[in-house]
């Protein structure tokens, strides 16, 4: 029995199961192919959207499942312990449909949530010259009339490529951002290069190009210069679930650990009743475990409308390193297998890697939460 | 084409190394037990939507068992069945096959206008597959039995071919009719996440013996001839293996010794 911290609702039960299932038999067989083929097979992909896993979060009304936080970060969690990448390319759909779902008018929303069901959405605000920082973005939204018109570069897009439809932050003024919802389909957009990575090789990351892209008003989301708001609000999303991807990739490489250190003898005994493995089985077990408590907490509180960025930033920033680590104990593990490309742990580190700079790097977590604490406590 | 309405009888099995007996009654004890649906009945339920969607129609699904077999009925809901029947009481409790099989034929009579009524091949608890068999004599049907390949309904009549262990028997049945399916008639489909969220905004319809014209003494206990004198865990017999080698010569040559040591030979 898998530990879990929060029990879960019936219907978020079926779920799991389900979710187990389709990714025992769809996800985990390919986890080799998805690394070395960078990308997903059709197959898998026309599987995953027929079976409804991109409208997650979509409300009833708009054709969607409308399930709760936990259940996303369950199922985040779920496909992750088979394969990180699916996994990080639903995050990256998630935390953009999310934005619309919280901040849409109801013109964008009818519009866009019923297609979030098929499409794969992206939410950027990285550019060439910088990321972490908003207020130095250089895309810009400029009014014509009762219309937008949209110039921009932007870079290092989960999703990017793959994705359709874009949530965009850009300058509306000097230190005004907003945010613009962009189609792949409009006149202007184009999509950049390809970028080719150390981990997470399934998940395309890319950059596009808005060259006089004009929206009609609705497409912008929320109102005027809450672009900086709802770009926090979607890291704090996208925060839940890296924790979860983090718990994922620790419980992937744990089921390696176990499966190999049983039938790997040494000394005419399997290593798994050896001291040095066996602490390296408990470090792998206390990493995701402790990831686990923190990301289905910062989930129930988002559930229950409390603020959440604090725990899932500490999601994040615990569980992105804590799941290297837990990689490079089962790496010694299965010492030369686990070095060799041949074999999936040596995949799960690279992908793990990706952790500690995707949605925020280790450094400014580090500050957000010191923030965070302090300001509690004054 | 004719519009069906089918019925998928399906049953709630204990996740097999989660399973306790009542040392009284020698049943398993199901009320406790951690249950999913018996692996046969989803080909049962894929078969009937999948004829649905040929036909248009609706389909039914059918069980019997406590109350926690909700969940399960909620799963079938999942994949896309539209409505959910639960036989719950007291007085159906301890029922054998036969007893099983007389009220849910009472069952679906109560439905009405059937037109056919899916079983999975067997329940991996049990293992009769004697219950939709039962069910086809109560209600004077025609059965097609372990059936691996099944045809759209024409003129009212459905070809189906019955894989046994040595044959293929192809069969033509008259609706309505029961057919029991075998896991290699198809890949039953993942409810889809939305269908998921919907099932749990439908009802579960829960029917007692009130409400079926069954006779009381062909339910439950009383209605059961079958009794079961003992249930035991066999014992786990550990067997040693012995390598006879790598050289093919020597290997006979020690085997023909072993052999005549057990006088075998």
């Amino acid at each position: 029995m898998r530990f879990m911290s929060v029990k879960l609702k019936e219907v978020n039960q079926m779920l799991h199961q389900m979710v187990v299932d389709f990714a025992e038999k769809e996800i985990k067989p390919l986890d080799m192919i998805i690394d070395k083929e960078q990308g997903y097979p059709k197959d898998l992909w026309d599987k995953i959207v027929q079976t409804g896993f991109l409208g997650l979060t979509v409300p009833y009304l708009y054709d969607g499942a409308q399930f709760d936080a936990v259940a996303e970060a369950q199922t985040i969690f779920d496909v992750a312990s088979r394969n990180a990448s699916v996994a990080f390319t639903l995050e990256g759909h998630y935390k953009a449909a999310n934005q619309i779902i919280k901040y849409g008018n109801e013109t964008l929303k009818k519009k866009y949530l019923p297609q979030a069901n098929r499409r794969v959405f992206a939410f950027s605000s990285t550019e060439p010259q910088g990321g972490s920082n908003v207020l130095g973005l250089s895309g810009t939204a400029i009014k014509d009339g009762d219309c937008w018109v949209l110039n921009g570069n932007k870079s290092m897009i989960t999703n990017g490529g793959l994705a359709e439809v874009y949530c965009v932050l850009l300058k509306t003024g000097p230190e005004e951002i907003s945010c613009f919802v962009v189609d792949k389909e409009m006149i202007g957009f184009k999509y950049g290069k390809q970028e080719e990575l150390f981990g997470m090789r399934g998940t395309p990351v890319g950059e596009i190009f808005l060259e006089n892209v004009k929206v009609s008003e609705d497409h912008l989301l929320g109102t005027l210069g809450q672009g900086i708001e709802i770009g926090h609000n979607a890291h704090a999303d996208a925060r839940i679930n890296m924790g979860a991807i983090a718990a994922g990739i620790s419980e992937h490489a744990l089921s390696i650990v176990l499966e190999y250190a049983k039938t790997r003898k040494a000394l005419d005994t399997p290593i798994i009743n050896l001291y040095s493995i066996q602490q390296k089985i408990t470090e792998i077990a206390i990493a995701k475990e402790n990831t686990q408590l923190l990301y289905e907490e910062a989930a129930k509180l988002k559930d229950s409308g409390k603020p959440y960025d604090r725990v899932a930033t500490m999601a994040k920033s615990y569980g992105s390193r804590a799941s290297f680590d837990a990689c490079d104990h089962a790496l010694q593990v299965l010492g030369g297998y686990g070095y060799s490309t041949e074999y999936p742990v040596e995949h799960l580190l690279r992908d793990a890697r990706a952790l500690q700079i995707a949605e925020g790097s280790l450094e400014k977590m580090v500050i957000e939460i010191a923030q965070a604490v302090v300001k509690e406590r004054e | 084409m004719m519009s069906l309405h089918i019925v998928v009888c399906i049953k709630q099995v204990p996740v097999s190394n989660n399973l306790k007996i009542d040392p009284v009654t020698k049943n398993v004890i199901r009320s406790d037990a951690q249950g999913m649906m018996n692996p046969f009945d989803k080909n049962a339920i894929e078969a009937a939507l999948d004829l649905k969607e040929r036909h248009d129609g609706e389909v039914t699904l059918l069980s019997m068992g406590p109350k926690n077999f909700e969940i399960t009925l909620r799963e079938g809901l999942a994949m896309g069945a539209d409505r959910a029947i639960l036989l719950s009481s007291r007085a159906f409790g301890g029922a054998d096959t036969l007893a099983t099989g007389y009220v849910l034929s009472e069952a679906i009579k109560k439905i009405g206008n059937v037109d056919l009524i899916f079983f999975g091949r067997q329940s991996i608890d049990a293992d009769t597959g004697q219950v939709g068999p039962i069910v086809a004599e109560f209600l004077d049907m025609p059965q097609a039995t372990y059936i691996h390949e099944i045809n759209p309904v024409q003129n009212g009549k459905i070809l189906a071919t019955r894989l046994m262990e040595n044959m293929e028997q192809v069969i033509e049945v008259e609706l309505p009719a029961v057919i029991t399916v075998r896991s290699e008639l198809n890949e039953p489909r993942y409810p889809t996440l939305r269908n998921i969220q919907k099932s749990y905004q439908k009802e579960v319809e829960v029917w007692d013996e009130n409400q079926l014209a069954a006779d009381p003494n062909r339910i439950g206990i009383k209605g059961s001839p079958t009794i079961v004198r003992k249930v035991w865990t066999p014992e786990n017999q550990k067997k040693v293996a012995e390598s006879l080698g790598n050289h093919p010569d020597a290997a006979v040559q020690k085997l023909l010794e072993i052999l005549r040591d057990k006088n075998i030979l």
